[in-house]
């Protein structure tokens, strides 16, 4: 299965600091993780999970053994980076921060939220992970549950479309 | 299930998410927001500093009437 | 490293030590001593009223070890043993002093929250719960900013202050490296407890160490 991850910029993973072997000509070397799923595994995320997970460097990630869906992820026993989504770079980033931020701006309008306005204009340094959080809150704030999941929904399309996957 | 939890929820899940006694579900939400969150990022490399540095005490000395006397014992041990 | 593989190596260095030590062997049994001591003091100080008593407890115990160390067969580790030892030494004299263990406590989190309210956006907020001032970057720190002399000094006097249980908890788990259940069967605490414990004190640490660091 194919699917994403985001690395830090020193290729090392968000959370675990494993340094992942990088693909180089073709694909990275596999990865084996530990059994166990729900505590270890390779972590990586569907088109649909993107917004959630936004960080610095893309890669497109080859998984295979048993594959688990755990809400906004996926784990796999294995795993190996297949290439580098050059498209998802710092000004794509910046790209799709300001993209999120004016999509705040709309919601928080529409919704008589204005008291969000001092928030997102200073969030923005802090990158697109923020503020995709901060206009799916204010959907949430305006219209429940549902509408958080709609707007990271549309997040990921226009994600998707953007960066050209399919 | 909560969508999401705040940075005010995040520094009372710290000691549990490096425990790993949270379930998947938490887990999941706790790094989602630290991805998003540079404070709470800041605050969780606090608390691994603050771990390595309390790791860096070194035993307390034994006081040494204490060593002679477990020494004295030890022999009295050996020689029964 | 697998956990299985550690443990494997544990034992096999438990197994030497304790030839060493049925061989008579001083160094060893010093070593033994002294590697475990802090520990034993921790617990100890949990139960009975005294520093002083504490440091008697823990002798008291020692003998209790070189008593039962012929008969003693490995089927816990010999740490677990010890401090098995340890805490029934201390419980007896507890008792003895009429000391009741403490666990009250282990109130809700308002009653000790890992960082002052304050510090969060309030609930009429846009967005409650967040960082009013994110915390510092230690990353920009100088390197061994967190580990020179000062640093450790303000460490242990936190510690040091800590209620006993906190105290033994944190001494237990991050300056002695035990597993969560050692602890628990150490304190006669639950698992959930013996967190709970670790997280109010290294908290109060964590803070300690923000206000030497930031000033």
């Amino acid at each position: 299965m194919i699917a994403y991850k985001f690395l830090r910029s020193d290729g090392t993973g968000a959370f675990t600091r494993f340094a992942w072997p990088l693909p180089n000509g073709g694909p990275g070397a596999w990865v084996d993780a530990p059994a166990d799923p729900c505590r270890s595994g390779i972590h990586a995320c569907r088109l649909a999970d993107l917004p959630y997970w936004a960080g610095r460097v893309l890669y497109e990630i080859e998984l295979a053994g048993d594959i688990v869906a755990l809400g906004t992820k996926v784990v796999a026993p294995r795993g190996r980076l297949v290439r580098r989504v050059a498209a998802w770079d710092d000004a794509f980033r910046a790209t799709y921060t300001r993209h999120c931020a004016d999509r705040a701006h709309e919601l928080a309008r529409e919704s008589g939220l204005e008291r969000w306005e001092e928030v997102i204009e200073p969030s923005i340094p802090e990158g697109p992970a923020l503020l995709g959080f901060v206009a799916a809150r204010i959907a949430e704030q305006a219209g429940g549950v549902e509408a958080y999941y709609a707007e990271r929904s549309r997040q990921a399309e226009w994600l998707a479309a953007q960066l050209g996957l399919v | 299930m909560a969508e999401h939890v705040s940075c005010q929820e995040v520094v009372e899940l710290v000691t549990d998410y490096l425990d790993r006694a949270l379930s998947g579900e938490q887990a999941s939400l706790f790094e989602q927001h630290v991805n998003f969150c540079d404070g709470c990022d800041f605050y969780l490399e606090q608390m691994r500093s603050t771990i390595a540095s309390v790791g860096r005490i070194t035993e307390r000395d034994v006081p040494l009437e204490t060593r002679d006397k477990l020494l004295a014992a030890f022999r009295d041990w050996r020689r029964s | 490293m697998s956990q299985a593989s550690i443990q494997e190596r544990v034992a096999a260095e438990e197994g030497e030590l304790l030839a060493r030590l049925r061989a008579g062997d001083e160094r060893a049994f010093e070593a033994l001593v002294e590697r475990h001591y802090s520990t034993m003091l921790a617990v100890a100080q949990h139960y009975v009223k005294t520093r002083a008593v504490a440091e008697e407890v823990v002798q008291e115990a020692w003998l209790g070890v070189l008593k039962g160390l012929d008969r003693f067969e490995g089927r816990s580790s010999l740490k677990t043993w010890i401090l098995r030892i340890l805490v029934n030494t201390a419980k007896t004299r507890g008792v003895r002093e009429s000391r009741s263990v403490p666990f009250a406590s282990l109130g809700p989190e308002s009653d000790e929250p890992a960082v002052e309210p304050e510090r969060f956006r309030g609930r009429d907020d846009p967005f409650p719960g967040h960082w009013r001032a994110y915390p510092a970057d230690w990353q920009r720190l100088p390197e061994d900013a967190l580990a020179d002399r000062e640093t450790l000094k303000v460490v242990l006097g936190t510690i040091e202050l800590l209620p006993d249980a906190q105290r033994a908890v944190i001494t237990m788990r991050d300056i002695q490296g035990c597993e969560p259940e050692e602890v628990c069967a150490a304190l006669d605490v639950s698992d959930g407890n013996q967190r709970v414990l670790l997280h109010r004190a290294r908290s109060k640490v964590r803070a300690a160490l923000e206000r030497h660091l930031d000033g």
